[in-house]
């Protein structure tokens, strides 16, 4: 009660290192809705056929959980918030396709709301004919030296296909390469 | 100033403070461990977190005390030496909180012992901020508030980029010495 639950769902959120999130913790989320609903149950029964301009002790313990139920929204919106924050710098950090640990940890509507996200910034893209999660620190050259990391296949780059294979290196465009390096699967080689 | 939705801002009002209540309240009586009623009397004694406090001091229902964070032992041991007050793992929201108590608490010294030990600690910090390395954490750095923190690890990163910037690999074309040869080694 008194908001103590709702900080330590924020103490889980803060403890977390930058960029990453904790998985959504459903149950402390729905206990803090129900200890509001407990705090204004409380506060209907004091208020109830009592004058409100008197300042008894009725009043201050009706404000008390008046004040509870704020510091909860507060909380509970910080966490969305903070959570919101997260997916969509993970829109510009990983990429279109979330690997499953990051999507284990939200939740459904957090999963729509970057779908929806995404969606978004796609089509202002299209409208601008850019793409502008590509380059996002300004490259010193237009193609690196990469090395595959995990099988990736046949792809086609440009007007040719490359056979992607597991530890071999390629020179690529870095456009075309950088899709592969946020997901994991290439490293730039560095001599 | 710190936002609404501002983590550690919502952190640090969950901070305790001690208060002194000047009238009864009716229905909170989980407030007061203490208490066989189902309210808090009119003169008790608890600890509240801070953001309930704040409001309720003022509306006039309640007086803060000082915490022991600005008391007379805390004002001794900066006194002593500030750089080896632990606040990092004592009272990590120190400059925050004293910052929102000040006006609340009829207390004019917290703001000068504030600055005083902030300005005490921040020559140490600074000269070992730029030398710290990256990999290993610093026993110090355990002994920061939050918000010398942040500026600690500013400083670090910094000093990071600016290492960066001095090998950086400019993309120019080594050329040949051509000329006469001399006896001396140019390289």
């Amino acid at each position: 009660m008194y908001a103590r639950r709702a900080a330590q769902l924020l103490q889980e959120l803060s403890s977390c290192e930058e960029g990453q999130l904790p998985p959504y913790n459903g149950d402390k989320f729905d206990q803090v809705i129900r200890e509001c609903e407990e705090h204004s149950r409380q506060f209907q029964s004091l208020i109830r056929d009592k004058d409100i301009e008197t300042k008894n002790e009725d009043h201050y313990g009706s404000f008390i959980h008046h004040l509870s139920i704020i510091r909860n929204k507060r909380c509970l919106m910080a966490y969305m918030y903070k959570r919101a924050e997260v997916i969509q710098s993970n829109r510009w950090n990983v990429g279109r396709v979330l690997p499953r640990e990051i999507q284990d940890k939200l939740n459904f509507s957090e999963q729509e709301y970057f779908k929806d996200y995404c969606g978004v910034i796609d089509s202002y893209m299209k409208d601008l004919d850019l793409d502008l999660t590509v380059d996002m620190v300004p490259p010193k050259d237009p193609y690196i030296r990469v090395r595959v990391l995990s099988e990736i296949g046949e792809v086609s780059l440009g007007d040719h296909a490359v056979s992607l294979t597991k530890d071999s290196f390629h020179f690529l465009r870095r456009t075309d390469a950088e899709p592969f390096i946020s997901q994991g699967l290439m490293e730039e080689f560095v001599e | 100033m710190p936002g609404y939705y501002d983590i550690s801002d919502i952190l640090m009002e969950d901070e305790a403070v001690s208060v002194a209540f000047h009238v009864g309240a009716n229905g909170v009586g989980l407030l007061d461990p203490g208490t066989e009623t189902n309210s808090v009397e009119k003169g008790a004694k608890i600890d509240l977190p801070f953001w309930l406090a704040h409001e309720l001091c003022r509306r006039r229902a309640v007086s803060i005390t000082i915490p022991s964070c600005f008391g007379q032992k805390m004002k001794k041991d900066v006194q002593a030496d500030a750089a080896c007050v632990d606040l990092g793992t004592r009272y990590p929201y120190f400059y925050e909180f004293g910052c929102k108590l000040f006006p609340l608490v009829g207390d004019k010294s917290i703001g000068l012992f504030l600055r005083h030990t902030f300005a005490n600690r921040y020559k140490e910090m600074l000269s070992k901020s730029h030398t710290a390395s990256l990999n290993a954490i610093p026993k110090f750095v355990l002994r920061l508030s939050k918000e010398e923190y942040q500026l600690f690890e500013a400083a670090r990163s910094s000093m990071v980029e600016f290492k960066k910037w001095r090998v950086r690999d400019l993309g120019l074309m080594k050329t040949t010495i051509v000329g006469h040869k001399r006896k001396t080694d140019l390289h």
